[in-house]
């Protein structure tokens, strides 16, 4: 055979360039990977992720609307649950269930109010309210109990402008909560 | 036990991303120099169309192989899916018919490589033999591939490595080859009005039979898709890797595939292919009508045909050999193929075993009317039969199996809520299981040797795996139990897929959490 005459068609033309542009265009889609992502970076990138249940303390103050706020963008992409938590603190001189009405009521203005900045990102919203002898310890046990993977604290800047601590209860939470904690301040203008 | 047998060690090597899309072109790219002709001769003027639908199969095959093989990137492939996703006996029946499939991918494209060197040597194809009963029995040919095979069985053996090098020298050439043929073809010798010609005169006279018959022949261009998983088991970075080349492999195959058969059908008379020589080198022959360079590139694309086709031969006989290691590790067949030559450390039993029964096939086939045709229709019955399994495996890991990360999902998935996390049911690989188990019931009802030959394959193989698993003291129809988490998380770490990892760890973390809760759900409002 030594080869036919030459014989040429618009749609010939066409299908060849459409069959070059095809063949071009996937094999250099396929030479042109994303780089590679090491141990650590894998980790950072995927660990946040990987918050699933984030705790705020609130106690209906700008500074813990603030911290709410940031948890939830934290969580919005894994669609995270949010335990809004309010330790109401009672005295020792006082039984643990003895009635507080005024606290109670602050309480739940304070988690209302949350629950409809947490609704706003429409994410899951789960309210708590905890008695206990200290804020600290009442975090950590809800820690505990809702196997949280982390705790995000609004800090009040005037306390630490007044020169005071951090605050024992967040210390407490600090030491002992065993997940990641964020405390969050903004300074004050 | 099973925990000792499966622990890997894997050697990822660094093959690059055109050494891993090279991998599997050496592959999968030689079957339309298997198939062009062989499918013109069943189909007629309708070869596009059934390459076209039995492309759309396996492009869905060919997505599902993707999504599988990056997300379990280990040695196997089919088998191994097959394992994962429907337990022991299936993963058998799936490995039987990989290994039948390898063997006949032996057989059938040493068997052209011959074909296509006898455009060089055309006595060898003329020289005929009546052997009793069997008249006009292709000597030549048949002796030549024996040769061949014994050939290829003894490299191997000896362990001489198919330098990676050369099997991508020989794809490039290979695509650059056909590429000139096509877009040139189409250029200047494709005539629109020879295909309507004849389209239209086999519309006029269809053989619905004839063509279905064609159409499942046609997947035989696109079988070698378990060269994904192989080359996944050892490409660092599988996960992003893989769907890459995998997907472009898969689509440029297809391209190749049906691009190369409208050509033909505006470019040669499809009653050329009815003479068995000329299906044994039908690209050359389309490449011949070349103006201009007719002569010679019908003479390189032979050359080249016969090189590509011995390494796609030769890849039968060494990946059987992977699919028998993997098959003995999870005890499906004896320890005995397990074991590697003292002197050349290759697995110099299952080549030999597996070389014979290619070997085998030659004879067997030669004795038929046509071997070609023969020993096509068995490599089309294996591919389907694998291929539907595969299918099935994947679509029912998406439920059993859901944490394991994919880096690519076959897409249109319909998200329902499942174990502690989502599970995607894949519409498209229903689609998908849908037409590869349509193939799989043209080929049994269509080809009469793979009807009968193909299941008694199986048959045999399920009963040597009784007998085995019986004096194992193992069960048949029972999967052992394997730690398929730890598994994953060491082929992960293997695989330097660090994010994968991450995530996998991070969904099994939740999935425990998930039925922890579920023993004490706590979700109080007010305390």
């Amino acid at each position: 055979m030594s080869g036919g005459e030459a014989h040429i068609s618009v749609v010939g033309v066409t299908l060849a360039a459409i069959f070059l542009a095809s063949l071009g265009g996937m094999l250099w889609w396929m030479l042109h990977p994303p780089a590679p992502i090491g141990p650590a970076v894998a980790r950072a990138y995927r660990g946040v992720s990987a918050l699933k249940r984030i705790l705020v303390p609130v106690k209906g103050t700008g500074y813990s609307d603030r911290a709410v706020e940031l948890a939830c963008r934290l969580g919005q992409e894994q669609q995270a649950e949010l335990i809004l938590t309010y330790v109401i603190e009672v005295p020792l001189s006082l039984p643990l269930n003895t009635p507080l009405d005024q606290e109670e009521r602050r309480a739940r203005e304070a988690l209302e109010r949350a629950v409809e900045l947490v609704k706003l990102h429409n994410l899951r919203p789960i309210p708590v309210v905890r008695r206990d002898r200290d804020v600290g310890r009442g975090i950590v046990s809800v820690v505990t109990d809702y196997d949280v993977d982390l705790v995000v604290i609004g800090l009040n800047p005037r306390r630490v402008a007044a020169g005071d601590s951090i605050g024992r209860g967040i210390e407490t939470v600090l030491r002992r909560a065993g997940v990641e904690v964020i405390i969050d301040m903004v300074p004050e203008e | 036990m099973a925990e000792e047998r499966t622990a890997i060690a894997e050697l990822r090597r660094d093959v690059t991303v055109w050494g891993s899309y090279m991998w599997g072109f050496a592959d999968v790219g030689a079957d339309t120099f298997v198939a062009l002709g062989l499918v013109f001769a069943f189909s007629e003027g309708a070869a596009p169309l059934a390459f076209l639908l039995a492309g759309t199969v396996y492009i869905l095959v060919g997505l599902a192989y993707t999504e599988l093989a990056s997300a379990y990137p280990v040695a196997g492939g089919g088998q191994y899916f097959a394992l994962r996703g429907l337990g022991d006996f299936w993963s058998l029946v799936a490995g039987s018919a990989l290994v039948l499939d390898y063997t006949l991918c032996t057989a059938l494209f040493a068997y052209f490589a011959v074909t296509y060197f006898s455009h060089f040597v055309p006595a060898l194809a003329e020289a005929t033999l009546a052997l009793g009963p069997f008249e006009h029995v292709r000597i030549g040919l048949a002796l030549m591939t024996l040769l061949l095979i014994v050939f290829l069985a003894w490299l191997n053996v000896r362990g001489m490595r198919q330098a990676s090098l050369l099997n991508e020298l020989i794809g490039v050439l290979i695509i650059l080859m056909e590429s000139l043929i096509i877009s040139m073809g189409f250029v200047f010798a494709w005539k629109p009005e020879l295909l309507m010609a004849q389209w239209s005169e086999t519309f006029a006279n269809f053989h619905p039979r004839q063509f279905l018959y064609g159409a499942s022949l046609a997947i035989i261009s696109f079988v070698g898709l378990e060269s994904i998983s192989q080359a996944a088991q050892e490409t660092r970075r599988p996960a992003t890797i893989v769907p890459r080349t995998s997907i472009a492999l898969v689509f440029t195959v297809f391209l190749f595939a049906v691009s190369l058969s409208v050509l033909t059908l505006g470019t040669v008379r499809w009653e050329v292919f009815l003479d068995e020589h000329n299906v044994g080198r039908s690209v050359a022959i389309v490449a011949g009508h070349l103006p201009w360079i007719g002569r010679v590139a019908e003479d390189v694309t032979a050359a080249l045909a016969v090189l590509v086709l011995m390494l796609s031969s030769n890849s039968g006989v060494m990946s059987v050999s992977r699919v028998a290691f993997s098959m003995s590790r999870y005890d499906f067949i004896s320890s005995w193929f397990e074991r590697v030559h003292p002197q050349y450390r290759t697995p110099a039993r299952t080549i030999v075993v597996f070389s014979t029964i290619a070997a085998l096939q030659v004879v067997l086939a030669s004795l038929t009317e046509s071997a070609i045709d023969t020993l096509a229709n068995m490599y089309a019955f294996g591919a389907t039969l694998g291929y539907t399994l595969v299918m099935i495996s994947l679509i029912r890991l998406r439920f059993t199996d859901p944490y394991t990360p994919r880096p690519y999902r076959v897409p249109f998935n319909i998200p329902i809520r499942g174990e502690g996390t989502t599970v995607y049911v894949p519409v498209l690989g229903i689609v998908g299981l849908v037409g590869i188990t349509a193939v799989l019931v043209i080929v049994l009802f269509t080809h009469e040797i793979a009807a009968v030959a193909g299941p008694l394959w199986v048959l045999l193989s399920v009963l040597y795996y009784a007998w085995h698993r019986r004096r194992r003291g193992l069960p048949i129809f029972r999967s052992v139990r394997r730690p398929w988490e730890r598994e994953q998380m060491a082929v992960l770490e293997a695989a330097e897929e660090y994010d994968l990892l991450e995530q996998y760890r991070i969904v099994l973390a939740e999935r425990d959490r998930w039925r922890k809760r579920l023993s004490h759900d706590a979700d109080t409002v007010v305390e």
